[in-house]
């Protein structure tokens, strides 16, 4: 019902108000009683043997608590992450990458402990820093790991931490049939996830127990991790979980917060940790990637094989970094009908930020290279950039990687929708040209989401959901789902997250999988209210369960109709009370599955651009930047918009601007937003359109589709080959910034 | 940030005998869009603040006085972008103080501290350099005027000592000079210019080009010769007299915002594109 705010209704955020009035609560603004503060040490180096610290000067100063060090933690140093355990509380002799903490301060005051960092005096030597793939894989590099850490396997001796092989067909027959053969290399760089709120955390004893505050994407998992390391029972962890004031990733892991909970347990009192945005660039960042690819074409531009070896830089632990590559790997061929495909992908270690998932999950990176390096097969067979994709786009229900979840959408239809939006094809005027790429990523691979939702006496309802919502509206959706299915207005829903000791357990919040696990998981539980409800009419009714039917908040039994409201004060009577309803959504792992699982469901994008090329500057403009989603069904338009606009501008801001720097000795030289740019609203294309497409034809409610990742995904490529149709500069490096398109400027033949 | 005691005088004089009593150990604080960031970071750790925000003789802010328009130490860069006579008479100027920071930090940051701060790449001093501005500088036993040019010395170096302060800028009405500012800076939004660039040009055939964040200062040059001027003379004559003017740019190899072969070649774009929004302006006030 559109018009009370349930499914389909250009619903107004909930929780948005208190975001732009600054009302909301982040784990900085949380009062808590008698809270302490707590300030890293860290070292103006990447690799550092710690020789000794002295804390005396510290500690000395008045209302400084006490300084922690790695010798008062548990030995051997406790370790965790998601994937391999290899992260330590804090760093355990040796410091592995610019920011690593060796000491933590408490003091009353954040002036105090920031005063008393100052006075840590750390003695250390500084140890060469690997931070790049050919440093790192260097025959006499340093090992950034101790094998002794490793988990044993032929790279253990290595700074590969992992090695993939997928593909199918036999490339090196196949290259023998193909009519034009390109191949180049291409590079994406280090990223940041720049999330406004950076990091936050607090934790505080809690009788036999602890509870921790975190601005955290996956808050169960965090719940998970601090018991392990505490070695306390899960139930007595208390994990809160504020709304994050964005994350885009890099906020899905355990960071600091076994180390303040260690603080908290010291003091005996709450502690918090705020990091500032330079230390949030020293927590997480985007895994840069060199990939190269081979495409083979015959002279139409039918696609005869796709080849890539594909690195990863990932940072000093592994924390996602192996599984970045793996599922970003998985689907380097893309969307095509390819024969044979040969994909080899590796995880390196490095002496830099521990990198985190960010927004696309490692497909932009291999999306970057395929599609850049199909414009060219296509130019040099003579090939239209659209022609090329189309005629080797998979059809709806075909598979593109054989075995796997087929194409769960028409996805030529969106294909078409983006051409005829840049109207391709027209002609454009000198100095400007026009770029199209298509983006495809797996959505989760497991998922395992539950649900409770009170329908109480009044027709109001209660849901309780375990997804972090950091401004993607997921609170909205879910109270959109419960009007709709319990039919009753959104502003009688109100959504209960972030609190692992009542709301019941959620897998994770990423891979753009809410609306449809968690979504689903909603839906069941208001599906299990119905029930309840059918349940007794039938018995107040003495009519057969068959008779009666339940359908999005309308109950009906033969010609009479009855809104669920009013169902519902039939059953629950003069004694008042409410129906509870519980809901679970799975996608369950495949042991034989190289990542786990298939995808259930794809996000798929095309972004098609207009550019302008100042070719005395190198500066591009972007004129117009089209983006069309296969999104299912917009269950909030608004909001699909949203997301799908963000991801496109800061797919744009990635493309043109933004990287880490890195400096010989491994430091992050542009720590912060003064030298570490992101777009600005003066930087937007000068048009942005977002379009979607909807055949209802996902696997959440009513059809719904994730989306929250779609634009990003093939940004770079689409105004890449748009620079590159207005000037003929070739680019296989990002950003595209003014000073790189001016010197492949000069350099074109 | 570290503690420090914040002072707020009422009157000039009264400034200027605390920065009598408490010499380098004081720093002033004008907008505080410079000095803030520094004491939040710890970069400066003054043991007391004079904040200059209530000197009612700092306001108003801009006054024409005789054959000078006076920019009072109190005005920010929100009052120059917006004010007629800066626009009529100093365009150049209200378009480098339009482009200084974001709004919030426009209404906040005064022209005074944009130069007192001494960046390499202040946005409005290669304007104040082509329109001959002069320094009004106060001390309790006097007050000196100074040329922008000799009190602007290297990265966050200016000829002010320990118990002098800036009270205005001065710009002189009587020479009248059509003047275009650009820049170069990586992204539309606030930013850190990697070049900084003011052409001038007057009557008489003479060009003033100030650019500044390609060296330890910004630097103020000319061509007498008339060619840059000549509205008859082509491109390709006003190259080498414009690549001369460059010649003593000398941008850091380590900068982050641009690698130095570029800033260098960029040089001569942006003086050829403000020259020619000079010339437009000079034909248009003739």
């Amino acid at each position: 019902m559109k018009d009370q705010g349930g499914i389909g209704a250009r619903a107004h955020r909930i929780g948005g108000v208190g975001r732009v009035t600054g009302a909301q609560q982040y784990v900085a603004d949380i009062p808590v009683a008698d809270v302490l503060h707590a300030k890293l040490v860290t070292l103006d180096c990447a690799h550092a043997r710690i020789v000794s610290i002295d804390k005396s000067a510290a500690e000395a100063l008045p209302g400084v608590h006490f300084v922690m060090t790695a010798d008062d933690l548990p030995k051997p140093m406790p370790r965790f992450g998601p994937e391999y355990q290899d992260r330590p509380v804090m760093a355990d002799g040796e410091t592995k990458y610019h920011g690593e903490a060796v000491a933590a301060v408490v003091a009353d005051t954040k002036d105090l402990a920031e005063e008393a960092v100052r006075l840590v005096k750390v003695e250390y030597e500084v140890l060469p820093a690997i931070h790049s793939l050919e440093a790192a894989l260097a025959p006499d590099a340093v090992l950034v790991q101790d094998p002794a850490i490793r988990r044993p396997g032929p790279n253990v001796d290595s700074n590969i931490l992992s090695e993939y092989h997928f593909g199918w067909g036999d490339v090196d027959a196949a290259a023998k049939e193909a009519d034009i053969v390109v191949e180049h290399t291409y590079d994406w760089p280090s990223q940041t996830q720049f999330a406004i709120e950076p990091h936050g955390f607090i934790a505080a004893p809690d009788d036999d127990g602890i509870v921790v505050w975190s601005s955290i994407q996956h808050p169960y998992q965090l719940q998970k991790t601090v018991a392990k390391v505490l070695g306390l029972p899960m139930a007595k962890v208390r994990v809160f979980a504020p709304d994050p004031g964005g994350a885009f990733g890099g906020k899905q892991h355990t960071k600091l917060e076994p180390l303040v909970a260690f603080l908290a347990l010291r003091a005996g009192r709450p502690v918090r940790l705020i990091l500032t945005l330079e230390e949030a660039f020293q927590a997480v960042r985007r895994t840069g990637a060199r990939i190269k690819v081979r495409t083979g074409i015959k002279r139409d531009g039918t696609l005869v094989f796709q080849d890539f070896e594909n690195h990863f830089l990932i940072g000093c632990y592994a924390d996602t970094g192996d599984r970045v590559s793996a599922k970003g790997s998985f689907l380097s061929a893309g969307p095509y009908r390819t024969p044979a495909v040969r994909i080899v992908s590796r995880s390196i270690l490095s002496h830099t930020t521990p990198t985190h998932p960010m927004r696309g999950f490692g497909i932009p990176q291999v999306t970057w290279a395929r599609e850049s390096n199909l414009d060219e097969a296509a130019i040099a067979a003579g090939v239209d950039r659209l022609e090329i994709r189309l005629k080797n786009l998979v059809k709806y229900g075909e598979e593109h990687v054989p075995g796997d979840t087929p194409a769960d959408g028409d996805w030529a239809q969106t294909v078409r929708k983006a051409a005829a939006e840049i109207k391709w094809g027209t002609p454009l005027p000198q100095g400007q040209g026009r770029g199209i790429a298509i983006g495809v990523k797996s959505g989760p691979t497991t998922g395992l989401s539950y649900s409770t939702v009170r329908f109480l006496a009044d027709g109001s309802a209660i849901v309780f959901s375990g997804t972090s919502d950091m401004g993607q509206g997921a609170r909205t959706i879910y109270a959109q789902i419960v009007a709709e299915e319990l039919g009753i207005s959104l502003d009688c829903v109100a959504v209960v997250m972030g609190d692992t000791a009542v709301v019941p357990y959620d897998q994770q919040t990423s891979a753009s999988r809410s609306s449809v696990l968690m979504g689903n998981a909603v839906l069941n539980a208001c599906r299990d209210i119905q029930r309840k409800l059918r349940a007794r009419i039938a018995e107040m009714e003495e009519i057969a369960d068959a008779a009666i039917t339940i359908d999005r908040g309308v109950m009906r039994i033969a010609d009479r109709e009855e809104p669920l409201p009013v169902v519902l004060a039939r059953v629950l009577g003069r004694m008042g009370g409410e129906v509870v309803g519980n809901g679970e959504a799975r996608k369950d792992a495949i042991a034989e599955h190289p990542l786990g699982g298939t995808a259930l469901f794809f996000e798929f994008n095309c972004t098609a651009v207009d550019v302008a090329v100042d070719e005395e500057t190198g500066e591009t403009t972007v004129l117009k930047q089209i983006t069309v989603g296969d999104v299912g069904f917009a269950l909030n338009p608004v909001q699909v918009t949203g997301q799908d606009e963000g991801a496109a501008i800061m797919g744009m801001g990635q493309t043109l601007m933004e990287h880490l720097i890195w400096g010989p000795d491994g430091r992050t030289r542009n720590l912060g937003a003064i030298d570490y740019r992101i777009p600005t609203s003066l930087d937007l294309p000068k048009e942005l359109h977002s379009f979607s497409i909807e055949n209802a034809d996902g696997p959440g409610p009513y059809g719904v589709k994730g989306i929250s990742e779609g634009s990003l995904l093939c940004t770079a490529p689409a105004i890449a080959a748009a620079v590159r149709d207005a000037t003929g500069a070739v680019i296989r490096d990002l950003p595209l910034s003014p000073e790189r398109v001016w010197r492949a400027l000069k350099e074109r033949t | 940030m570290q503690a420090f005691r914040y002072l707020r005088p009422a009157t000039v004089e009264e400034a200027l005998g605390l920065l009598e009593e408490h010499g380098d150990k004081a720093r002033l604080l004008a907008g505080g869009t410079d000095l803030v960031i520094e004491l939040r970071n710890r970069w400066r750790t003054p043991e007391v603040v004079v904040d200059l925000k209530r000197i009612e003789e700092l306001r108003p802010a801009i006054r024409v006085e005789g054959k000078r328009l006076v920019i009072t130490a109190g005005t920010v860069m929100g009052d120059l972008e917006r004010h007629p006579t800066v626009l009529e008479r100093f365009p150049a100027l209200a378009e480098a103080a339009a482009v200084v920071g974001s709004v919030q930090i426009r209404n906040r940051a005064t022209l005074a501290g944009n130069i007192c701060n001494g960046s390499p790449a202040a946005d409005t001093t290669p304007p104040l350099l082509v329109y001959g501005a002069e320094m009004v500088i106060a001390s309790r036993t006097e007050r000196r005027r100074m040329p922008i040019d000799e009190f602007v010395i290297g990265p966050g170096k200016v000829a002010l000592g320990p118990a002098e302060m800036v009270v205005a800028i001065e710009l002189p009405m009587d020479r009248p000079i059509a003047a275009a500012y650009t820049r170069m800076t990586r992204r539309h939004g606030t930013d850190l210019a990697s070049i900084t660039l003011c052409c001038g040009v007057d009557s008489k055939g003479t060009t003033r080009l100030a650019y500044g964040s390609v060296g330890p200062r910004a630097l103020l040059v000319m061509d007498e010769s008339g060619v840059l001027a000549d509205p008859k003379a082509n491109r390709e004559q006003k190259a080498p007299v414009l690549a001369a003017l460059f010649a003593k740019a000398s941008p850091s190899p380590t900068s982050m915002r641009a690698g130095p072969e570029y800033r260098v070649a960029m040089l001569p774009v942006l003086g050829a594109r403000a020259l020619a929004t000079a010339l437009e302006r000079l034909g248009k006030t003739a």
